[in-house]
């Protein structure tokens, strides 16, 4: 049968990056195809030429076997191809209905816009693949699963035959994410083609019937799940053996490190973030910190470093109160602190690696009031050789690196500061199975060390594979705190919706 | 296919600010080559009766030099403010707090005042003392609004311009006012004004002063730790916070030393100017000083090459009406349009031509 859109021997070019050669790809009506590859292998590259962002420097592309002339987006949309952006497209003080038309040009611009019609449509869409989107529902209210909805019923209200995802489950919880796949899948049984661009591969496996698998610029394997392993895609991805599972020695924790007692944190928006929050980190233990996204975890990682105010409780270094402590008094006390935007929290793109590399602990760098940037620069030699991050040029702009090489340099500099307790927030959000492996590897070499290490993660798996603790926390409660060979993936799940895993609601502890 | 497509990454650098300033330059030089044709001029001539009057005959370049140094007093306090993430536009307010201070400790130096008979070599210092703690006072309350109220510094800098204006006019109406003449204040005393360079050449020790604040902006911010920290506070201030900067007192530093440098200029136009308070003397030298900044890239290097230049054709505008009668705001709609088209090579840096019928894009990529 002939494929619904077929790319034939793309070539893109980049000023000294041959980003796609010679790509074949094919999607067929019926499919959820993913397109599986690393940082960089050109996977975004392709999608957006057959989008139309992009020009091509060669090859062509063909829509149910006919050559398509694709000069813009406006021409990909009108052959039915539709594409969802890792940051969503919608205005928030708009209704589903008004984000869905808007753009389209219907009637003359003095026509008082008919918007009764649309969302009936876009009501009956969404009854027809159980999208379940109030039309007149304001986004700003709306969770971002939902909103994610609307972006597919704006493509489907545009009569889209191929949606293209990228990344969709980046920004959702683990459920919101099955959601998800179940709604693709209602897709594909109606006709449509979905490709999603992603490097989870135990979503490909749960969730597509085929995946093409790029690497370097160019399609390495198109295989079909059924016949495939997460190990096999691994593989062909990275381009060697990887092993996803870390060992962990077991080990006696130590004494307590970072002891945080009742903490109550406000949010930017005035609402309580935390509310009496109490932990206890241990020597030579990671702690793992589970829970959806927005429970709380970055306030506690900001109150615990010095970045936000906490309204009541103690947070205590040994026996050190550091309550009131500045970010920076809190640093030479021996807190550090991996955050999770290590692009506009962790580093700063338009400075060089090695004044990256310094961020934070630039006194000591400092000799009569001047900065020694030669010491800097080889201090930051030293910590890519260490940690092999690429390109190996102290003065490359940070902002150019990759996510896995800058999470590297920040995860060294961490390092490097000799920490006492370390937080580590989101680690591999974003990583590609190489740098994940690395940047456990490390995180476990640390515990070895006789760090205490607060692990925070929404990845269940990161958790259950690194801590030796488990808490789970919940609109900035915790919920339960289990070691962690006791735990098991239900109960934490059951934990991070709110419940107390438990069915007499009582918590594990 | 599409004429413009965004770069697979932006062409950053040294070298590519470099380029697509000097382009950008020469483009607004072609292009208002051609306001010339009206008047039957040729723009060669006329570019070369502009350039050459301001930069090759020794009285011109001594006028560029006089008009340079507050130029590049006030482009770098814009590259203090701005480069911290401060969007400080009250420099013209602060070349007039600037002004006034100097010319209150100058008066102290007439016959039968507490300063009479005051070597010049310790009146300097004074006097830029004065006028430093002056203007960062007038700065620092809008530094201090944004850090303590969060008051919007674009807004409360502009209007603190207002409220400097109207304090001179006062100043040269009131206290300050020449008996008997017009709202200014007496004449200094010449052993308070700034020395000339060379005899016959109108460019004062001003110039030296702007040179040598150029080099103490470029070792405190580009080299020393506290710039380190402002420059990461403007660049990013949530990474600065994580990196243990306090970002409310180096904006606030920011503030003080941005006003600070521009009331050095009000001082040098006074001492080496003026020699005396005039209401409204600044006469947009604040704004014009801000362009300068923004074409000088926010480096120290750059904006005294930038001032330089800018000074130079505002120099050889009168020349080129007085000599050759054309009119001198050719010159700054030229002014202008290299304003325009830097704007312009800033997208340039972000997007690259691609020309049909050629199978790979590479022009434009130099661009």
């Amino acid at each position: 049968m002939t494929p619904f859109l077929s790319a034939r021997g793309i070539v893109k070019r980049f000023p000294g990056v041959l980003a796609n050669d010679h790509v074949d790809f094919d999607v067929n009506a019926g499919e959820i195809h993913a397109l599986l590859g690393e940082n960089g292998a050109g996977k975004s590259t392709l999608m957006q030429i057959v989008y139309g962002l992009y020009g091509r420097d060669a090859g062509e592309i063909l829509i149910e076997g006919r050559p398509l002339d694709l000069r813009s987006t406006r021409d990909a949309i009108a052959a039915g191809i539709g594409m969802i952006h890792q940051e969503f497209m919608l205005v928030r003080r708009f209704s589903a209905t008004e984000n869905v038309v808007l753009g389209l040009k219907a009637g003359g611009a003095l026509k008082p816009l008919d918007l009764e019609g649309p969302a009936r449509e876009i009501a009956e869409l969404s009854r027809r693949y159980g999208l379940q989107v109030d039309p007149a529902a304001r986004i700003e209210h709306l969770p971002v699963g939902t909103q994610q909805r609307v972006e597919i019923l704006k493509l489907l209200y545009r009569k889209a035959k191929l949606l293209i995802l990228d990344e969709p489950t980046a920004v959702l919880t683990p459920g919101e994410a099955e959601a998800l796949l179940k709604v693709l899948r209602t897709l594909a049984d109606q006709g449509h083609a979905v490709v999603i661009v992603t490097h989870k591969l135990h979503e490909i496996m749960a969730a597509a019937d085929r995946v093409t698998i790029m690497r370097d610029g160019r399609v390495v394997g198109s295989v079909k799940t059924a016949e495939s392993s997460e190990a096999e895609l691994a593989r062909l991805m990275v381009g060697r053996e990887v092993a996803l599972t870390a060992r962990r020695s077991t080990r006696p924790a130590g004494p307590s490190v970072l002891r945080v007692e009742g903490l109550t944190v406000m949010s930017d928006q005035g609402r309580s973030a935390l509310e009496g929050l109490s932990l206890d980190l241990r020597e030579g233990e990671i702690l793992g910190l589970a829970g959806v996204d927005g429970n709380g975890q970055s306030e506690l990682a900001q109150a615990l470093t010095g970045l936000r105010t906490a309204s009541g409780g103690r947070v205590l270094l040994g026996e050190r109160d550091l309550t009131r402590a500045s970010p920076a008094e809190r640093r030479s006390a021996g807190v550090a602190y991996v955050p999770a935007d290590r692009r506009h929290v962790g580093s700063v793109g338009a400075l060089s690696i090695a004044e990256n590399a310094i961020l934070g602990d630039q006194r000591a760098y400092a000799r009569f009031g001047l900065l020694d940037r030669k010491r800097g620069r080889s201090f930051a030699a030293g910590l890519m050789e260490r940690f092999d991050i690429r390109p190996r040029k102290p003065d490359y702009p940070a902002g150019k690196l990759s996510g896995g090489n800058l999470q590297k340099v920040q995860l060294g500099r961490a390092i490097a500061s000799d920490p006492r307790a370390l937080i580590v927030e989101q680690p591999t959000r974003g990583l590609d199975v190489g740098a994940i492996e690395a940047v456990w590897a490390e995180l476990l070499r640390l515990r070895e060390a006789g760090k205490a290490i607060l692990l925070i993660s929404a990845e269940l798996e990161e958790i259950l594979n690194l801590s030796d603790r488990i808490a789970v926390i919940y609109e900035g409660r915790i919920m339960g705190e289990l070691p962690a060979a006791q735990a098991d993936l239900r109960r934490i799940g059951l934990m991070m919706a709110g419940s107390h895993g438990e069915e007499d609601g009582h918590a594990d502890l | 296919m599409r004429i413009f497509e965004r770069r697979a990454a932006p062409a950053e650098g040294a070298a590519a600010a470099a380029l697509s300033t000097a382009l950008a330059i020469l483009a607004a030089l072609a292009v208002g080559g051609l306001l010339f044709l009206p008047f039957g001029a040729d723009p060669f001539s006329a570019y070369a009766a502009l350039f050459g009057e301001s930069f090759l005959t020794w009285r011109g370049f001594g006028f560029t030099l006089l008009k340079a140094a507050p130029l590049i007093l006030i482009g770098l306090g814009t590259v203090v403010a701005w480069r911290t993430g401060f969007g400080f536009l009250g420099f013209e307010g602060c070349v007039m707090i600037g002004a006034a201070a100097a010319t209150w400790v100058a008066l102290m130096v007439r016959e039968g005042q507490i300063l009479a008979g005051l070597p010049f070599a310790a009146f300097l210092p004074l006097a830029i003392l004065a006028s430093l703690i002056a203007g960062g006072i007038w700065s620092g309350i809008v530094g201090l609004f944004k850090s303590r109220f969060g008051g919007n510094e674009v807004i409360t800098s502009l209007m603190m311009n207002y409220v400097a204006l109207l304090l001179v006019q006062y100043l040269v109406s009131g206290p300050l006012r020449e008996p008997g003449g017009l709202p200014q204040s007496p004449r200094l005393p010449r052993e308070t004004w700034l020395p000339q360079l060379f005899d016959g050449m109108r460019a004062n020790a001003g110039i030296l002063i702007a040179l040598a604040a150029a080099l103490v902006v470029w070792a405190l911010l580009l080299r020393s730790r506290i710039g380190y920290e402002m420059v990461v506070t403007g660049l990013n201030p949530k990474a600065a916070r994580f990196g243990g900067v306090e970002v409310g007192r180096r904006q606030f530093m920011a503030a003080c030393l941005a006003g600070g440098l521009a009331a050095m200029a009000g001082m040098v136009e006074v001492l080496g100017l003026h020699h005396r308070l005039i209401d409204g003397m600044s006469g947009g030298v604040g704004f014009v000083g801000m362009v300068a900044a923004l074409l000088g890239k926010l480096h120290p290097l750059g904006v005294v090459i930038a001032s330089t230049l800018y000074a130079g054709m505002t120099v050889g505008a009168d020349a080129m009406q007085r000599q050759a009668g054309l009119p001198s705001s050719i010159v700054f709609m030229i002014q202008s349009l290299i304003v325009l088209f830097i704007l312009a090579g800033e997208f340039f840096r972000r997007y690259r031509l691609r020309l049909p019928g050629r199978r790979t894009a590479s022009a434009g990529e130099g661009v």
